[in-house]
């Protein structure tokens, strides 16, 4: 069988890797610069109609009657679609906890703004447009419920028809002895947290297009879509189609950070191409559409938190309680954004004794998705500022109290609370980096410096863990009869063609992630060719091995051992086929640098190219069990994870990364504006398999905890009117707000992934508001004023400065 | 009902007349009358800066101009920049060679601002390059590789 997965980059089959663990050119490069790379919106089917679509204006609204028959006499048009089909086409979009979503479009009443009412079809987007205005819909408006704190009272109104609650999950964990850590705590802190809905913002907005064909009832698909694995369940469920008539061709994505796994525009365009008998459709998403209607929004909560202490600043209990604002539906996964702090409830501290309390509240504003860090970055940020809080009342300096908190370099694998293992690290020597670059001492000096001319300056220092690979068990708290699974495959095919070079095929597109270019990098090094002789490209739904693609920072983790695997067994094959043409024993026939030779017997080698071809020419010499295709395929899984038991403690995720950052910012008294002076970060995620792409992870991570943090907010009114439905409202960070960022490698290689890698690709938006955020909190300190709501946009802190006293 | 125009233009060093919509965004035009996708549609309303292209040198974002205001013009799209043989324009390259973009999606906008800015500015210093791009988002890169890829390129273009 297989040898041993490569646990570090030395022990690939060549003498010096040449490419793994080194920076190297991108292949998706090439195509990008120069336009030539066919996103979703650039694709044109012959007969091809668009779509538009048609939103509630209300978020609470019962639909008397829709009349359509204007629109539909436009010259142009094709088709209306409106709520009767779609309920008698298909059943509610899934969500968990089940029974808590709506159909893809409003039936009999609307239950936010942006919810879609009817669609379109027409010749021409323009047309689509136009007809929409034609459409009469007569909305008798409902009582609205847009708070979170008012839904979770008990009385209405109910956003869900025929629900008498708006509560959809309601759970509390708890975790060794909560009570007794606080009874016998020297000091506690309390804090209320509020952090406010954001989202991800895929420069690219989602595109489908769908074409059912009514002859061979094959549904194809093709678009901006991230993950057929979550897509294809939820079109057999709410469709009814069977699984083999659907196909999803992905395009390279323009960007996606979690809001394109998403399904409900996907069953509402499908619908539409099942109404249009075998005309293509496509929908291409405006901006206005993606910040008030695409169920993309993100962790909307209320937190209420403490910590108890001892005297030494030994933290031995936490209580987090906290409710999150879901918007009108439970929608797809959303919930496991409730349930990932799980995982991690301490973060980089040892706290023996944590009860998590958690309430999803249903409520009339546009549904969450998945979003990158996927629940994180609130509470992070909650955790470090109690941190910081409690070392002030103690005296202690802010990373002394950390110190005596980081779960040390020896305890690893650590066993966390809840269950979850964290496999390698060095938080504390990582401090130690970050406190060294950045000229800690120094800073603190200019900061004493600033405040004593009057400036307002403050320094954040902070940590966080990334649980790479994380998935379903964590969902398995909210849905066991769906999530009791450990599995999150990632399979790929690997094959050498008879001139020696390499192909591989990946489920997923590209996106960002640069998977095409590590994955041609290790199959370089481990067959001892050039990168040019390697092709790596994207198959379809229906060719592609199990995937699951990059979800929850797993990508690296995962496809380095889907390729490793794959190669490794196509090594072996044509081992067995090298034997025969050296006339030696399989077991003696090694593969080193891409030659296949006879362990011992110098001189005696084959390229791959001659075994390959030799394969396919012979297939009649061939040993028994050996065909003539050299191909592997390999389904990679991550080991040793478990299903949680009731109290909710399990292995959830494979691997832990590290992170530590420092902000130093200025606020201006007079504007409430903040400015990053500084900013240093160290980070941990193992082997860097290109270090310029984590690099690259690592840079975007931050400036988008850096608008999650001072900028991004969906603003609502007490009626649920989104009031921040443009880039001119809904701010996000340019090149001025994004500081020119350091970034120093630490490197525990993890001891359980293939190559020691650890996942990346949530990247620094786990820390980065918690860093930011309390920078300016302790810029603010010298006016005795702390802001506890996230972001802390320029108004909100401007306000605060108006409320102190001077 | 919508009136219709005849627009003529040059795109790329390639002239086409064509008649439009009046109400037709000039993105709209290019990407789907002459078939030039590689201008990418962000958010339609003028500020993320995805649309950008030169028209008679200058950036305009396409994406708020309509084709009839661009008759008689110059067009530059990201299609334009390499060599028809193939070869990539140095700022393409410095692009690349400094991981200036990941889902490459705002690149083409980001490319193009650069084009106009270096060819004003071959001189440009940082912060006047920071001035340039602040007019482009970008969610996946992170800005400090964007400024590393033309700075890079400033200085290929400088010493060809
Ligand atoms: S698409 Fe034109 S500026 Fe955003
Ligand atoms: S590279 Fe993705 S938006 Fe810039």
């Amino acid at each position: 069988m297989a040898a041993a997965e490569p646990k570090l980059p030395e022990q690939l089959p060549v003498t010096q890797p040449r490419h793994v663990g080194k920076d190297s050119p991108r292949m998706e490069d090439p195509l990008m610069v120069t336009g030539k790379v066919e996103y979703g919106n650039d694709i044109r089917a012959p007969g091809m109609l668009h779509a538009a679509i048609l939103r509630s204006p209300h978020a609470h609204a019962l639909i008397k009657s829709i009349d359509a028959s204007r629109a539909e006499k436009l010259p142009g048009v094709a088709a209306v679609l409106t709520g009767k089909e779609v309920k008698s086409w298909s059943r509610p979009v899934f969500g968990v906890p089940e029974g808590w979503t709506g159909y893809a479009l409003a039936v009999e009443k609307t239950h936010w703004v942006g919810e879609p009412v009817a669609v379109i079809a027409a010749t021409d987007r323009y047309i689509a447009e136009d007809a929409l205005e034609l459409i009469e819909v007569e909305y008798e408006p409902l009582e609205t419920v847009a708070d979170a704190l008012k839904a979770v009272t008990g009385e209405g109104p109910y956003v869900l028809e025929g629900k008498q609650s708006n509560v959809a999950y309601d759970r509390k964990f708890s975790f060794g002895d909560v009570p007794g850590s606080f009874a016998a705590a020297d000091v506690i802190v309390r804090e209320r947290f509020r952090w406010h809905r954001s989202s991800g913002n895929p420069i690219e907005t989602c595109v489908c297009i769908a074409d059912w064909n009514p002859v061979t009832g094959m549904l194809t698909l093709r678009g901006s879509h991230r993950s057929p694995h979550l897509i294809l369940p939820a079109l057999v469920i709410s469709l009814g189609v069977s699984s083999q008539q659907v196909r999803i061709i992905q395009s390279p994505l323009g960007g996606s950070f979690g809001v394109k796994t998403f399904a409900r525009y996907v069953i509402l365009i499908s619908l539409m191409a099942k109404k249009l008998k075998g005309r293509a459709v496509k929908w291409t998403e405006d901006r206005i559409e993606h910040l008030i209607g695409s169920s993309t929004h993100a962790w909307d909560r209320h937190y209420e938190c403490a910590l108890a202490l001892k005297q030494d600043g030994t933290v031995t209990g936490m209580k987090m309680e906290l409710i999150d604002d879901l918007g009108a539906f439970s929608e797809w996964l959303a919930i496991g954004m409730l349930l990932k702090p799980l995982l991690c409830l301490g973060s980089c501290y040892r706290i023996p004794n944590v009860e998590y309390a958690c309430k999803g509240l249903v409520t009339n504003k546009t549904p969450q998705g998945p979003l990158r860090a996927f629940g994180l970055p609130p509470h992070f940020w909650v955790l470090e500022q109690l941190l910081d809080v409690a070392a002030k009342k103690l005296g202690l300096e802010r990373n002394e109290i950390r110190r005596r908190n980081f779960i040390k370099k020896e305890e690893f694998p650590y066993v966390s609370p809840s269950g979850n293992v964290y496999d390698s690290g060095d938080y504390e020597g990582s401090l130690k980096l970050l406190l060294e670059k950045s000229g800690y001492d120094r800073l603190l000096k200019e900061q004493e410096k600033a405040r004593s001319e009057g400036r307002l300056v403050g320094l954040g220092v902070v940590s966080s863990i990334e649980p790479g690979l994380t998935g379903p068990p964590m969902l398995a708290l909210a849905a066991p009869r769906i999530f009791s699974r450990t599995s999150s495959p990632e399979g790929i095919l690997v094959r050498i063609d008879g001139f020696g070079k390499l192909i591989a095929e990946l489920g997923f597109p590209p996106g960002g992630q640069s998977q095409h270019s590590f994955v041609r990098q290790i199959l370089a090094d481990y067959f001892g060719v050039e990168l040019e002789d390697v092709q790596v490209i994207t198959v379809d739904s229906l060719s592609m091995q199990p995937s699951t693609g990059p979800i929850s920072s797993s990508m690296a983790i995962a496809l380095t051992g889907a390729v490793l695997g794959a190669a490794a067994r196509l090594a072996d094959k044509l081992k067995r086929v090298a034997a025969v043409m050296l006339e030696a024993r399989a077991d003696d026939i090694e593969l080193l640098d891409g030659q296949f030779r006879v362990r011992g017997v110098p001189g005696k080698t084959l390229a791959a190219a001659q075994v390959s071809q030799f394969m396919m020419a012979r297939p009649d010499l061939l040993p028994e069990g050996i065909d003539g295709n050299p191909e592997a395929t390999y389904v990679w899984n991550p080991p040793d994870r478990t299903i949680p038991d009731e109290r909710g403690f399990g292995r959830y995720s494979v691997t832990a990364a590290g992170a530590q950052h420092l902000c130093m910012v200025e606020v201006d008294r007079a504007t409430g504006q903040v400015k990053i002076l500084k900013y240093v970060m160290v980070d941990d995620c193992g082997v860097r398999l290109n270090p310029s792409v984590v690099r690259g992870m690592l840079m975007g991570g931050m400036a988008h905890g850096v608008g999650a943090a001072l900028l991004e907010e969906y603003v609502y009114d007490e009626n649920g009117q989104m009031l921040t439905s443009s880039y001119m409202d809904y701010l996000l960070p340019t090149i001025m707000e994004v500081p020119a960022a350091e970034e120093h490698e630490m490197c525990t290689p993890s001891p359980i992934a293939p190559l020691g890698v650890k996942g990346v690709g949530e990247g620094a938006l786990h820390t980065t508001p918690a860093a930011v955020l309390c920078a300016v909190n302790d810029a603010l300190e010298p006016l005795g004023i702390r802001i506890t709501e996230a972001p802390m946009s320029p108004l909100r802190v401007w306000k605060a400065l108006q409320g102190a006293s001077r | 009902m919508a009136t219709s125009r005849t627009v003529k233009v040059r795109v790329n060093g390639v002239d086409h007349e064509a008649t439009v919509e009046a109400r037709k965004t000039l993105v709209d035009f290019l990407r789907e009358d002459l078939g030039l996708t590689g201008t990418n549609v962000g958010c339609e309303h003028g500020v993320c800066g995805a649309c950008t292209i030169l028209m008679n040198g200058e950036t305009v974002r396409s994406c708020i101009m309509l084709a009839v205001q661009a008759d008689g013009a110059e067009l530059m799209t990201v299609e334009g920049l390499a060599q028809p043989g193939g070869e990539l324009h140095p700022i393409q390259e410095s692009f690349r060679d400094k991981h200036g973009l990941q889902c490459g999606f705002c690149t083409p906008g980001f490319l193009m601002t650069t084009y106009e800015l270096l060819s004003k500015h071959p001189h440009a210093d940082e912060e006047e390059i920071k001035e340039w791009l602040s007019g482009n988002l970008c969610r996946c890169t992170g800005y400090q590789d964007i400024l590393e890829s033309v700075k890079l390129a400033a200085t290929r273009l400088r010493n060809p």
